[in-house]
């Protein structure tokens, strides 16, 4: 768990005080310098507008991982609560909520927030809207099974007998049980998110310019290609190195919650 | 067991009817007036608000939600996809042909992808924590983390632009397909070698597998009358995930390299607003998940028929 | 005073429970007795309302049972508290729930009867001993002053020597608190020494309900006759006169 709070701590600190080490205004033009080659100055160069490579990126950051974060933990949020609910309110509500969660995983990720996307038009906004909806379906199932499991506990039974509210079981017994699994899925859902940010900003129906996110300079790298191809590696490696780092943390999380669990 | 089968279809046949219902909903829901932008789409014209009211009778939109729904939903449960609002022309055909560019480019990948992860996941676990072992997991895991998009930007980069020898753009010769089934296929390989070595790992692992050794099982059996079937179970999990990856996977990859397939078509319908089209692709799709996931449980009840109901 | 009223119970397409009815008293205690199996635990579900029945009704002074919060004592003290909270926050759960405030000197009253030490109350549950444990849970039981109290089993976790202390700490308790107590056993031993009255369970159905100390001396059923006959064998029971 604590890997978790290091990864976060890394990317909230690379997400605020990033833009700081930038040395150039990410948006200003400057025709004259475009596809300049790596240079003191330029560190990674600049793109097709003059645009400083390495200062988009840094800046950038805030976009590709900042949003991510945010996407993540409202999806986190929404999932949590619908298993809950599933977990406690009953057959009915189970099965409503149950077919729900299959109704929405029914549509493949991308192809959703796409379609999403594009509707409702391009923008940050859907953009958010589009990657929530298809995300929290994940951690309601995980919350539900859990909550179920729970049940049949002896404090549980007793809480209930003593007439606590279901918030409050929810609150003190089930959220800590909860907790580690769900830890796990928010950091695969976190690396779905910052993938999935890119891959919108990508084909165009992400953060629009001239907003720095990493797929979409992507995209204006592409047309570029055969020039300057360099320009391609910069943004690329970023969310490489990012989804990286979240999956090997996501990873060595698991293993240890896997131990943990066979030594109870 | 058929109570139980029965019940998987129950759930199938909701889950289909909620997609639907989404699907429809979302276009419904489209900021805008949708009559509007198709009169646009299509006459290419700004003067178009007597036009805009007969293409909203045209295409049932004045009835409210639930009318259009029905309008939309009949045909649909008899395979008519319905016309597109740009050209007029019917969806299926259309839909037909950008599928059959993306089938065999999904199927190539599928196969590719498991022609390296299985010898791979094999040959890791054959030592497990050796080199070779260590090596698979970290360039699995490096290829899980980059995006197709960018894999394929580079190996057009590599191999198209630089080394001259595969094409990059179109679909025009069967060469055209070689670098969209590459950046595809290392994709699946990526996920495809991770699960199924901790599959064969833990499949070894099961408790009952060193009594059978001792009473004198040969090793070769033993992996293949034990370990192997029990390895297999969770794959067929995966399977329904892989496809769902394929499906994204193409998608951007067709964007890529210029394909005609499902994804271009969904991309420009998106971009013209050509709600048929969009609704089309987006309900086949929902629809082949849910019945391959079906599928899946019905295999997965006659593999293994102590896997109860967990769910409600 | 407690009314069983013929109640039934299904689960899982088989009558747990059948035709059941019961009375208990206040400030009297009722034990349950049977073999594993006869349907103990599901009745101590359908009574505290956590199970519901097929017909019949429970009832405490005429009105629905949960109405009058009864408590429950549990048969493994140590999964009956969360091991993430401490012993105090599980305590006061009950007060909690109906937003009353801990009246300490009752808590301290009842803590120095029960022979737990105040710091003990800020441990976790995987902290303590069983025996502690339990006496914990006869405490979260009682702290909301309820007039029923069921105890499923509440010595079987427990070694020789402390069940016949806790037994005893259980009815000088109930004396001094007055609450009606049903005691579900499989102890025979336990059943003759402290309760008023004993009902024989098997297979879901009563045998006979009969004052303890008739019980002992001539068992009205002929299964109660061999629940009898096993428990002089084991010792638990000793013969009368």
């Amino acid at each position: 768990m604590r890997s978790v709070f290091i990864l976060v701590l890394v990317f909230v600190l690379i997400a605020v005080f990033g833009p700081m080490l930038a040395l150039h205004d990410p948006t200003q033009i400057n025709i004259p310098n475009r596809l300049s080659p790596p240079s003191s100055d330029w560190l990674l160069g600049t793109d097709a507008l003059g645009r400083g490579i390495l200062s988009r990126l840094l800046h950038g950051a805030r976009w590709s991982l900042g949003l991510a974060f945010l996407i993540s933990v409202i999806g986190l949020c929404i999932g949590t609560i619908m298993g809950l609910i599933a977990a406690q309110g009953g057959k009915l509500a189970d099965w409503l909520i149950m077919r729900t969660t299959d109704t929405f995983l029914a549509f493949p990720d991308l192809v959703a927030a796409v379609v999403i996307a594009g509707i409702l038009g391009a923008g940050t906004g859907s953009l958010i809207f589009a990657l929530t909806v298809t995300g929290w379906m994940r951690y309601a199932r995980v919350a539900r099974g859990i909550g179920l499991s729970l049940q049949t506990r002896g404090y549980v039974v007793q809480a209930q007998l003593a007439g606590a509210s279901p918030l409050s079981i929810a609150r003190w017994h089930y959220l800590p049980s909860l907790m580690p699994s769900l830890a796990v899925v928010w950091t695969g859902m976190f690396a779905r998110a910052i993938l999935g940010i890119s891959a919108l900003g990508f084909l165009g129906f992400g953060v629009q310019p001239p907003m720095p996110e990493w797929g979409t300079m992507l995209l204006d790298a592409r047309i570029h290609m055969r020039s300057t191809p360099l320009q391609m590696i910069w943004p690329g490696c970023a969310v490489v190195l990012c989804v990286l780092a979240i999956n090997l943390t996501g990873d060595a999380l698991r293993d240890t919650l896997a131990e943990q669990d066979h030594l109870a | 067991m058929t109570k139980v089968i029965a019940g998987l279809l129950l759930r199938a046949s909701v889950v289909l009817m909620g997609t639907a219902i989404i699907t429809f909903a979302l276009l419904w829901n489209a900021p805008g007036d949708p009559a509007f932008a198709i009169a646009q789409a299509r006459y290419n014209s700004f003067m178009v608000s007597d036009i805009a009211n007969q293409i909203r009778s045209e295409a049932g939109l004045d009835g409210g939600f639930w009318m259009a729904f029905q309008s939309w939903l009949g045909p649909l449960l008899v395979g008519d996809f319905g016309n597109s609002l740009v050209t007029g022309r019917a969806v299926w055909p259309d839909m037909r042909s950008a599928v059959s560019y993306t089938i065999p480019l999904a199927v190539l990948g599928l196969v590719f992808g498991v022609a390296l992860s299985v010898p791979l996941a094999m040959l890791a676990t054959k030592r497990p924590g050796g080199w070779l072992d260590r090596g698979a997991v970290a360039i699995a895991s490096l290829g899980a983390a980059i995006p197709a998009y960018w894999l394929g930007l580079l190996l057009i980069l590599l191999f198209a632009v630089h080394l001259g020898w595969l094409p990059a753009m179109g679909a025009r010769t069967s060469a055209h397909i070689v670098l969209p089934t590459l950046t595809l296929g290392l994709g699946v390989a990526a996920s495809l070698t991770r699960i199924l070595r901790s599959s064969i790992l833990e499949a070894r692992n099961q408790p009952f597998l060193p009594a059978l050794r001792r009473r004198g099982v040969a090793l070769h059996n033993l992996e293949r009358n034990h370990v192997a079937p029990h390895a297999a179970i969770p794959v067929v999990t995966v399977f329904g995930l892989e496809l769902a990856f394929l499906l994204e996977g193409a998608v951007i990859v067709e964007v890529i390299f210029a394909r005609p397939g499902l994804g271009s078509f969904l991309v420009s319908a998106i971009e013209a607003r050509d709600f048929p089209k969009v609704q089309a692709v987006v309900i086949l799709t929902a629809a082949l998940f849910v019945t391959v996931n079906l599928l899946i449980d019905v295999i997965y009840q006659t593999l293994d028929p102590r896997i109860g109901e967990h769910d409600a | 005073m407690l009314s069983v009223n013929r109640i039934s119970v299904r689960r899982a397409q088989e009558m747990t429970l059948q035709d059941i009815s019961l009375t208990l008293a206040p400030c009297n205690t009722l034990a349950v007795v049977g073999e594993s199996g006869a349907g103990k635990s599901t009745l101590i579900s359908t009574i505290l309302g956590l199970v519901p029945c097929a017909s019949g009704q429970v009832t405490w002074q005429d009105a629905p049972v949960r109405q009058c919060r009864p408590a429950l004592v549990m048969q493994e003290p140590r999964s009956a508290f969360n091991p993430r909270l401490s012993l105090y926050h599980s305590v006061s759960e009950p007060l909690n729930a109906v937003g009353k405030e801990m009246d300490q000197h009752r808590l301290d009253r009842l803590c120095k009867r029960l022979e737990i030490p105040r710091d003990l109350l800020w441990r976790r549950p995987t902290e303590v001993s069983i025996g502690q444990a339990q006496r914990v849970g006869i405490l979260r039981a009682l702290i909301g002053e309820p007039p029923l109290v069921l105890f499923d089993e509440p010595l079987s976790a427990l070694d020789a020597v402390t069940q016949k202390h806790t037994a005893r700490l259980i009815a000088d308790l109930q004396s001094s608190e007055g609450f009606a107590a049903l005691i579900v056993t499989h102890d025979l031993g336990y059943a003759a020494a402290f309760a008023d009255d004993i009902a024989v369970l098997r297979a879901g159905r009563i045998e006979e309900v009969t004052p303890a100390q008739n019980f002992v001396e001539r068992p009205q059923s002929d299964y109660g006759h061999q629940l009898r006959e096993a428990a002089f064998t084991l010792g638990a029971l000793e013969h009368v006169g």
